[in-house]
């Protein structure tokens, strides 16, 4: 494949892997970082996450990447699922 | 109504749809929970009053049935899609204990199901019901005195399946109809909703394009338990063992897409088109492809489908698509009628390729 | 015994003053205690509002000193009213029931003991700490420990402080408001507050006091569905608003006035008018007086239940219902015309009804007022037995290994206690669960297997539970009160924060099993396993809100703390009203020095001439078990009388504040298992 394509695949697939271990801590699943789906919800269904693990999670995005989103105004909508999550992300760093 | 306005009517104000192709039963008995424990791929975390969706699998781990277990004091309602009733009594047969006592009653025709989906669609069960109805928490349920109402919905807007009772449902859909209509919207096919679901990355047990895909693949991974035996376990765990090779993901692409087309990037094949169908919302064609495991990433514009006229491109994204309206309605606070759109971020926030 | 105990005076240190007086003259002009907060810097969080205790604004010491010095002024306000001096303390039979969630490392014993000790209170002093249910609790408890002829006084009420952890928890979670709360009112959040309250309660005709209130009765019930957010349709609250009702002999007609516990937050103002409507119906409900005292007091946690039937006392008596500060505007979902005037309103009610909600599913409602009942309760009390038992630590996992290390005197291994619940439990989301909760869910369900019970229908919602704990856990104290040095205020590990309350086991438990009856968490130091089953036993027998109650006591080895105990230990045992092979003969409740007294109410309660076959007290192999070794002693007992190797038994013993003593008999059935 194309460099630049390559690049973004490993690079995406890095951060993915990240996410899915951070959820995986926060959430203390016991199951591999594979298993979670990308596009698993988060919140409601899925992975079930609550209003008390969704602070968690803002505060470890920020401890863990650098991605502040309190007080941003639809942080709902940026945290649907882990593969927005990583959209998030790789935004921040400056990824397409 | 045509497919463009059924769709304004779910993405924007409130649409009622018939649900014949949903089955619903209640296990009921001492054993209830855990016959239905035995035919469940996911793990049963769910608590009375409450829904959990989950999978049934067949041998080979694929999914036959799209199922809702809701727990009722000690019975278990299950609604589900893909198999019938018949087929769901076979599987209790063929993997529960035959020493459970269970006893499966088919809650149709007794009852019929139609669903209400849509930002406003609780607007419209506030007044059917009651208006305590806006308290529900997503993916609860409660009887009121001609049926339960089910708080669920698969098109990623608010959402609630209503199991009527049938000497009553030509009724409550007249009355519901009108409430729906004073919101804008009326009736929503099976087509509008599947096009719904499709946007919002809830998986289809009917459509073909899942066939020969395991929960892996499906990204459904969530709905099946890391530790119990249920039917199609042994594949899973096969196919882990051997590792997965591809994966679903969502893309768009402006016009000429269509389920079965080949994807390919510069250097060759890199999956196939599993499902698509045109978006009044996107403006484009919304899809879901099975891509080799190294690309199934969103974000990629270097994939497209070779047509006989023309080189389609497609844009893989992370589902949902939408920004759904209904993350931005709050039912304390807002009304249907006092609405005010012009703040509000476009439904659609990404471009076409 | 059966009538109400008399309410003859209370006591107040709160952010409407220190002292009746003051309070009383803040309360009818319509001001709010909520202000700037000044004791800590409060610029991480968006809210900067809090009730204060005046005098004590910028005092930052040690929230154990303030606890016990709001205590004492509360205490003494309290006696000051109802006519008491120190010496008649001496002289009557006096306990004390506090409610109190320290945000220590302490023990929550301690204060409860410092305070008895200073007034010279001798009886028992029962600690209860279920968060913002406490001192409701602690006076429906009271009621009982003179209902039930413990003692002739209660000093019943609660203590908190508002300190910065507690405030960067509630922060993190987003409920607090910006400006100060308005419930039932259009901004969503609540403000935090603090003080201590007292009531004298006490028994009728012992000497010449005024009455000015009866305390008829109270309820508890438990949502079992999340750790901090209420079940949304009120269910929990209204069956605590049923049962209190129950306790009164009185019926939804005669409440007259309703102290709801309105924080102000979404999830509560909403879920509680549901109960509200469901218990009263849409007519009643919907013409009930009713308002939130939180608009001026703030929400003053562990204090809250007394400050609020302390509002309410204040102005039943004259004439007039608690208004609702803040209130301009009603928010959707909420009570329509909840009382919103600036003052005071003028109203003549016999009878109110106050309730309050807590982090863990509890609630808890009291029902008390100028009229008696207008029958004396003709229920005859139930025969509680034990159904099923189980005890764990290191070694131990049935009553025949404790059994052997009783008769061995040995300790039990020093092996790490290992379980694997997930297996027990394989249809249970035991995800983020605590090594407390973990052990106490173990004992739970275990002692209900042994009894061969399965929680189904409407049995869960008549199951109770009562834990008898030392402390928080340690773990989650830790790990909450690192997270604030490491990240700062503004970003708290919010769900250490969540099991940071010693309910917390007891809360998850209930979840985790679905138990939605009575529920509590009591301590009294060492002792208060066997607590938690004289509690439980005599709530069975008076009571008719539950048919079970599991009486369990949980000890989790503190790495971080020197206090505290030693081992994880873990024990249940279920109390039932059906008959069974061991029945609960008699029970005693005295003070810390008092064991014979306890011992005698024990023999006493039994009536039989007999004297007791075995006497089982606390082992000193299970010395690093505070909480749970009184509970083994009885898991013991329990199990030597299934052996038939005696027909009676006495576990007794002296706790940290209280002793504590219970009789088991045989019956002569046999055990199902």
């Amino acid at each position: 494949m194309p460099t630049d394509l390559s690049d973004y695949v490993s690079s995406r697939a890095a951060v993915l892997d990240r996410v899915r271990r951070m959820l995986r801590e926060a959430m203390k699943l016991r199951i591999e970082p594979e298993s979670i789906d990308p596009d698993v919800p988060l919140f409601g269904t899925g992975l079930g996450m609550d209003s008390v693990d969704a602070v968690e999670l803002v505060v470890q995005l920020d401890a863990v990447f650098g991605l502040t989103l309190a007080g941003s105004p639809w942080v709902s909508a940026k945290l649907r699922t882990v593969n927005t999550v990583v959209d998030a992300i790789m935004e921040l760093r400056g990824e397409p | 109504m045509s497919l463009e306005d059924e769709y304004r009517s779910i993405r924007h104000g409130a649409a009622l749809s018939r649900m014949d192709h949903v089955g619903l039963v209640r296990v009921s008995g001492e054993d209830a929970t855990e016959a239905v424990d035995a035919i469940c791929s996911g793990d049963l975390w769910v608590r009375d009053g409450r829904m959990i969706q989950t999978l049934i699998l067949d041998e080979q781990g694929q999914p036959v049935a799209d199922v809702y277990v809701c727990p009722d004091d000690d019975a278990c309602i299950l609604m589900f899609e893909g198999i019938t009733t018949d087929e769901l009594s076979a599987s209790l047969a063929q993997y529960a204990d035959p020493e459970l006592e269970i006893e499966l009653e088919d809650l149709r025709p007794a009852y019929a199901l139609i669903s209400v989906n849509g930002p406003y669609a609780w607007e419209a069960l506030s007044k059917w019901l009651t208006p305590d109805v806006i308290g529900l928490p997503y993916l609860s349920f409660y009887h009121f005195d001609r049926g339960t109402c089910f708080r669920a919905g698969k098109t990623g807007e608010y959402g609630y399946d209503l199991a009527i009772r049938s000497d009553y449902v030509e009724h409550a859909w007249e009355e519901l109809l009108e409430l729906v209509g004073a919101l804008g919207g009326g009736e929503a096919s099976l087509e509008t909703l599947d096009l719904c679901a499709l946007e919002n990355g809830f998986f289809c047990v009917r459509h073909a394009s899942a066939a020969g895909l395991t929960p892996l693949e499906l990204q459904l991974q969530w709905r099946v338990s890391a530790r119990k035996r249920f039917p199609g376990a042994a594949s899973i765990e096969e196919r882990r063992a051997k590792g997965m090779d591809r994966r679903l993901t969502h893309f768009v692409a402006r016009e000429g897409v269509k389920t079965g087309d080949l994807i390919r990037d510069a250097d060759g094949p890199v999956g196939q088109v599993t499902a698509a169908a045109f978006s009044p919302g996107i403006g484009g064609v919304a899809g879901m492809a099975l891509l080799d495991l190294s690309l199934a990433h969103p974000g990629i514009d270097a994939f497209f489908v070779p047509t006989a006229n023309a080189v389609r491109p497609i844009r893989t994204l992370s589902s949902p698509l939408l920004f759904n309206r209904s993350l931005l309605v709050d039912p304390h606070r807002h009304t249907y009628g006092t609405r005010d759109e012009t703040n509000d971020p476009p439904l659609w926030l990404g471009s076409l390729p | 015994m059966s009538e109400s105990p008399h309410i003859t005076g209370w006591g107040v240190a709160s952010s409407l003053g220190v002292g009746r007086d003051r309070f009383c003259a803040a309360l009818l002009r319509g001001d709010s205690g909520i202000g700037a907060v000044r004791r800590f810097d409060t610029s991480p969080f968006t809210s900067h509002v809090g009730a204060m205790v005046p005098g004590y604004e910028s005092d930052d010491r040690d929230p154990a000193l303030l606890s016990h010095e709001f205590g004492m002024l509360a205490l003494h306000d309290a006696l000051a009213h109802a006519r008491l001096e120190l010496e008649d303390l001496r002289s009557m039979r006096v306990a004390l029931t506090l409610g109190t969630s320290l945000f220590g490392h302490q023990t929550t014993a301690c204060l409860a003991h410092d305070l008895a000790n200073e007034l010279g209170v001798s009886g028992p002093a029962i600690t209860v700490s279920t968060a913002c249910t406490s001192s409701t609790q602690a006076i429906g408890f009271g009621a009982d420990l003179i209902r039930e002829g413990f003692t002739d006084v209660v000093l019943a009420g609660g203590i908190d402080v508002l300190t910065p952890p507690l405030f960067a928890g509630f922060h993190a979670l987003g409920v607090l408001s910006e400006r100060p709360c308005t419930p039932f009112g259009r901004q969503m959040g609540t403000t935090l507050g603090e003080g201590a309250g007292f009531v004298v309660i006490e028994r009728g005709g012992l000497r010449d006091a005024v009455t000015r209130a009866r305390l008829r009765g109270y309820g508890l019930a438990g949502d079992a569905y999340h750790e901090t957010s209420p079940e949304p349709r009120g269910r929990g609250v209204a069956a605590a608003i049923r049962g209190a009702l129950d306790d009164a002999g009185a019926s939804e007609a005669e409440i007259g006035y309703f102290n709801a516990h309105g924080t102000g937050t979404v999830a509560n103002d909403t879920a509680e008018w549901c109960a509200v409507q469901s218990v009263f119906g849409s007519d009643l409900g919907g013409s009930l007086p009713l308002s939130s005292s939180k608009g001026h007091l703030g929400h003053a946690q562990s204090a809250a239940g007394v400050l609020e039937v302390i509002t309410t006392l204040e102005c039943m008596g004259a004439g007039l219902a608690p208004t609702t500060a803040g209130f301009e505007q009603a928010r959707p979902g909420g009570p329509p015309r909840p009382i919103g005037s600036k003052q005071p309103k003028p109203l003549v009610y016999e009878l109110a009804l106050s309730s309050n909600s807590a982090f863990g599913g509890s609630n808890c409602a009291l029902v008390f007022g100028k009229a008696e009942r207008a029958t004396p309760s003709s229920r005859e009390r139930r025969r509680v037995f034990v159904s099923g038992a189980t005890a764990l630590c290191a070694g131990v996992s049935s009553i025949e290994e404790l059994a052997s290390i009783y008769a061995a005197e040995s300790p039990p291994s020093e092996a790490e206690l290992q379980i694997d619940l997930a297996a027990e439990l394989p249809r249970v989301d035991l995800r983020g669960i605590d090594r407390a909760s973990e052990l106490l869910t173990t004992v739970v369900s275990r002692a209900l297997a042994d009894a061969g019970v399965r929680l189904k229908g409407k049995a869960r919602a008549r199951t109770g539970l009562i834990a008898g704990v030392l402390r928080a856990s340690p773990d989650s104290l830790y790990r909450f009160h690192t997270s604030l040095e490491r990240r700062g205020l503004a970003k708290p590990d919010t769900t250490a924060f969540a099991q940071v309350l010693p309910s917390a086991a007891q809360g998850a438990c209930a979840k985790a099993l679905n138990i939605r009856g009575p529920q509590s968490t009591v301590t009294i130091g060492e002792g208060s396993g066997l607590l938690a089953a004289v509690m439980s036993a005599w709530m069975l027998a008076r009571r008719r809100d539950s048919d079970q109650m599991i009486a369990a006591a949980v000890d989790v080895r503190s790495e971080h703390s020197a206090e505290g105990a030693l081992a994880d230990a873990a024990c249940g045992l279920l109390l039932c009203t059906e008959l069974a092979a061991i029945e609960v003969a008699g029970v005693g409740l005295a003070g810390p020095e008092q064991l014979d007294e306890a011992i005698a109410e024990a023999r006493r309660s039994w009536g039989s001439s007999h004297p007791v076959e075995l006497i089982v007290e606390r082992s000193n192999a299970f010395g690093g078990m505070p909480a749970t070794s009184s509970s083994f002693a009885l898991a013991h007992a329990l199990g030597a009388l299934r052996r038939g190797e005696a027909k009676s038994a006495l576990v007794a013993s002296s706790g940290t504040t209280a002793s504590v003593a219970m009789i088991l008999t045989s019956t002569g059935v046999t055990h199902a298992n």
